[in-house]
């Protein structure tokens, strides 16, 4: 397929910059899979770019625990920068490695697939370790995942990102703490710190049971930037209607 | 990439098979019920919780003291590990028949 010189420019310099694959949506996955749950999920998301225009995007999914240690969620996504614009289908899949408490920490594993709606971009694979351990009242997550673009026209290098979350349990329909996401680059050179993506700010958490299997879960965090090429400020949301 | 996750996942295989036996206790779901609503456990002891569901329909066993969900299937079984906990009472319940399937676990 033929690009035009600028527009192979473009997209080389999207993918030198770690910040371009962060979507402010995004959530941290957590290991453990619910068997028989199925959900509807909605997430939102909006940036203030480090070019000083906002960036905002949505995904809305569909969620099933398909067996006691694979659950499975196909998501739409869109975004907004200067138009609101369907961005991509993505299909994420969450294994659960161990039984809560089984051993020092919870481990799980996810894979998702993303075919952005612009074809120049291929498939984004996204996968990596989940982790989850409990101090006390305290519930600590911590994700590496590492992501690349497959048949995308410009060539792309395989990313290294992290998610991290803590959470004090307070009470089910309100918990606090804080979230944290990143991304380094390249999984095997690591960009210079100014171009490094870090995002870190309070959260909240929940859930609301509405009786028999339904249950509506919701977090959302404001996010400021520790590094200078990471959005200013990120405020994101989920909320997941579970039956 | 891929042989980092094989060796993760080794890590955890070869912790499980590392892994102490914890002591077992046994609860049973019985007509939307915990039979016995009330277990006692060691203290400061990590334990695993074996849950019979004899009822035809799933259950969830929920807990927020003790940070645990696992929907268990009409007519099957479950394991559920928890603790190390300190001394005190642990309240779970079964999510969809909370009215009836109430329980706790007592460390002592």
């Amino acid at each position: 397929m033929k690009r035009s010189p600028a527009r192979f420019l473009l997209l080389a310099l999207l993918s030198l910059a770690p910040s371009a694959h962060a979507d402010p949506d995004d959530y941290v996955a957590t290991p453990a899979v619910e068997y028989g749950e199925r959900e509807i999920e909605l997430r939102l998301g909006t940036a203030t770019a480090t070019e000083g225009q906002r960036h905002s995007a949505a995904s809305l999914a569909f969620g099933y625990g398909v067996t006691p240690w694979w659950a499975t969620e196909v998501y739409g996504k869109w975004n907004r920068s200067d138009a609101t614009r369907f961005d991509a289908f993505e299909w994420e899949n969450r294994f659960q490695l161990s039984e809560p408490g089984q051993y020092f920490a919870d481990f799980g594993l996810l894979v998702e697939l993303e075919r952005p709606r612009d074809r120049a971009e291929g498939y984004e694979l996204r996968l990596g370790p989940l982790m989850q351990k409990d101090f006390g009242p305290v519930q600590a997550n911590v994700n590496v995942l590492i992501e690349r673009h497959y048949r995308a026209d410009a060539p792309e290098a395989t990313e290294l990102g992290y998610q991290w979350q803590l959470k004090y349990r307070w009470r089910p329909a309100f918990e606090f703490g804080a979230q944290g996401f990143g991304e380094v680059g390249p999984w095997n050179d690591w960009a210079p710190a100014h171009e490094q993506a870090h995002v870190l700010g309070p959260a909240i958490f929940g859930k609301v049971g509405l009786g028999g299997r339904q249950v509506v879960r919701y977090d959302a965090a404001l996010l400021f930037r520790v590094s200078s090429a990471a959005p200013a400020r990120t405020l994101r949301a989920q909320v997941e209607y579970e039956f | 990439m891929i042989t980092r996750l094989v060796l993760i996942a080794c890590l955890v295989a070869a912790g499980g098979a590392l892994a102490a036996d914890e002591p077992e206790f046994a609860l049973t779901i019985r007509g939307h019920r915990f039979v016995p609503a009330e277990i006692r456990i060691p203290a400061n002891t990590k334990v695993k919780l074996v849950v019979q569901n004899e009822d035809a329909a799933p259950e969830e066993f929920d807990s927020h003291a003790l940070n645990r969900e696992k929907v268990i299937p009409g007519a099957s079984k479950a394991t559920i590990f928890i603790g190390p906990l300190a001394p005190g009472r642990y309240p779970f319940m079964g999510e969809f028949n909370a009215s009836t399937a109430q329980g706790a676990v007592v460390a002592q």
